[in-house]
């Protein structure tokens, strides 16, 4: 790898790095999911500061060339945190439902109130 | 006693009065919701003009979730029985005292009506019976209980099972998938043979697009309730 191209990796990374933590700041994301971004962010320096690493782990794996191994590791991140996301759609999904149930049955309840005291009856003017 | 009927309802707007004309008629001694799930043909404004007693859910949740905000409204109220119909008026609220009679005589927690017993009334299509026949065969491969119509949207349950379903229950296509479960948690179920109409107006739930989708969804989680 060329030093140039460890000067712009190393740019582009502390740049994404810097909006991260800057959108972190301003609660635009939360600290948990953008966890793994962060860690992304650390582990490329890592890897850009010393390509040994990447050469060594393709050899380790037998794999030949030292940037298939780059794309490899990139995938498993995707795959990694596309699972993170449909772990916590079902956890929403099941939130979600209970949170309708119960506003749904409270509804319920607030309405035999209302019937019982003659106070929905002025419901129409709101 | 107090008994409950849940009615979910999702556009049963044409169907919805006829079914509850024969729930009052058929059925003086029983409570009733219908569980408007979200619908946009203006069932919610039907209930509200004719009086019917109603929970509407702020977001479409889909029959699992609509079902099981019945049963929550029958634990939060103390019901000592909770039995489903549907909304479309397929089912004959007739059949609910012979039902309750079965449930005490059996000892029985659940009790089905099922059409595939005397085979008399409406009974699908060729290829839905296939289906249910399948579903039948893979519950009693797994849990040794013979249900004829696992598929039936017309179940009576008593108290214990109404708070095991207000707490947990499957999300979409819940009927196959609750059965296996309840049966492996050594819940006894039993079925009456009864008569089902064919619905009036408006759409079944399961088109023949996503029945494939169905299939397999039922099967996986047939087998998952059964571990």
């Amino acid at each position: 790898m060329s030093f140039r191209l460890q000067v712009i990796i190393c740019a582009a990374v502390l740049a994404v790095l810097a909006l991260l933590i800057r959108m972190i700041w301003k609660k635009k994301i939360d600290l948990r999911y953008a966890l793994p971004w962060l860690c992304l962010c650390v582990g490329m320096l890592i890897l850009d500061f010393f390509p040994g690493i990447t050469s060594w782990l393709a050899e380790l794996m037998g794999v030949s060339l030292p940037i298939n191994m780059m794309f490899f590791l990139g995938f498993c991140f995707c795959l990694l945190i596309i699972f993170m996301i449909t772990m916590s759609l079902s956890r929403m999904g099941r939130k979600q439902k209970q949170l309708a149930q119960e506003m749904a049955l409270l509804r319920r309840r607030l309405e035999e109130m209302e019937s019982r005291t003659g106070a929905g009856e002025n419901e129409e003017e709101r | 006693m107090k008994k409950l009927i849940i009615i979910p309802a999702y556009n049963e707007y044409e169907n919805l009065a006829r079914t509850i004309n024969d729930v009052k008629a058929h059925a003086p001694d029983y409570d009733y919701v219908i569980i408007d799930d979200c619908s946009t043909d203006g069932t919610a404004q039907l209930c509200r003009e004719q009086g019917f007693s109603m929970i509407h859910l702020p977001v479409n949740l889909g029959i699992g979730g609509a079902v099981q905000t019945g049963y929550l409204y029958a634990r939060e109220r103390n019901y000592d029985i909770a039995v489903q119909i549907d909304g479309d008026g397929q089912h004959n609220t007739r059949y609910l005292k012979d039902m309750e009679k079965i449930m005490v005589s059996c000892g029985a927690d659940m009790v089905i009506g099922s059409r595939f017993i005397k085979r008399e009334g409406f009974q699908s299509s060729n290829l839905r019976q296939m289906g249910i026949r399948y579903f039948s065969w893979l519950i009693r491969v797994l849990t040794g209980a013979r249900i004829t119509d696992p598929t039936s949207g017309m179940r009576m349950v008593n108290r214990e099972l109404i708070r095991l379903f207000a707490a947990e229950y499957p999300k979409d296509y819940p009927e196959p998938e609750s059965v296996a479960w309840i049966l492996k948690k050594h819940k006894q179920v039993a079925e009456l043979p009864v008569m089902m109409n064919a619905r009036e107006k408006g759409v079944s739930s399961i088109s023949p697009v996503n029945s494939v989708y169905y299939m397999i969804k039922v099967t996986l989680a047939v087998i998952l309730a059964c571990f």
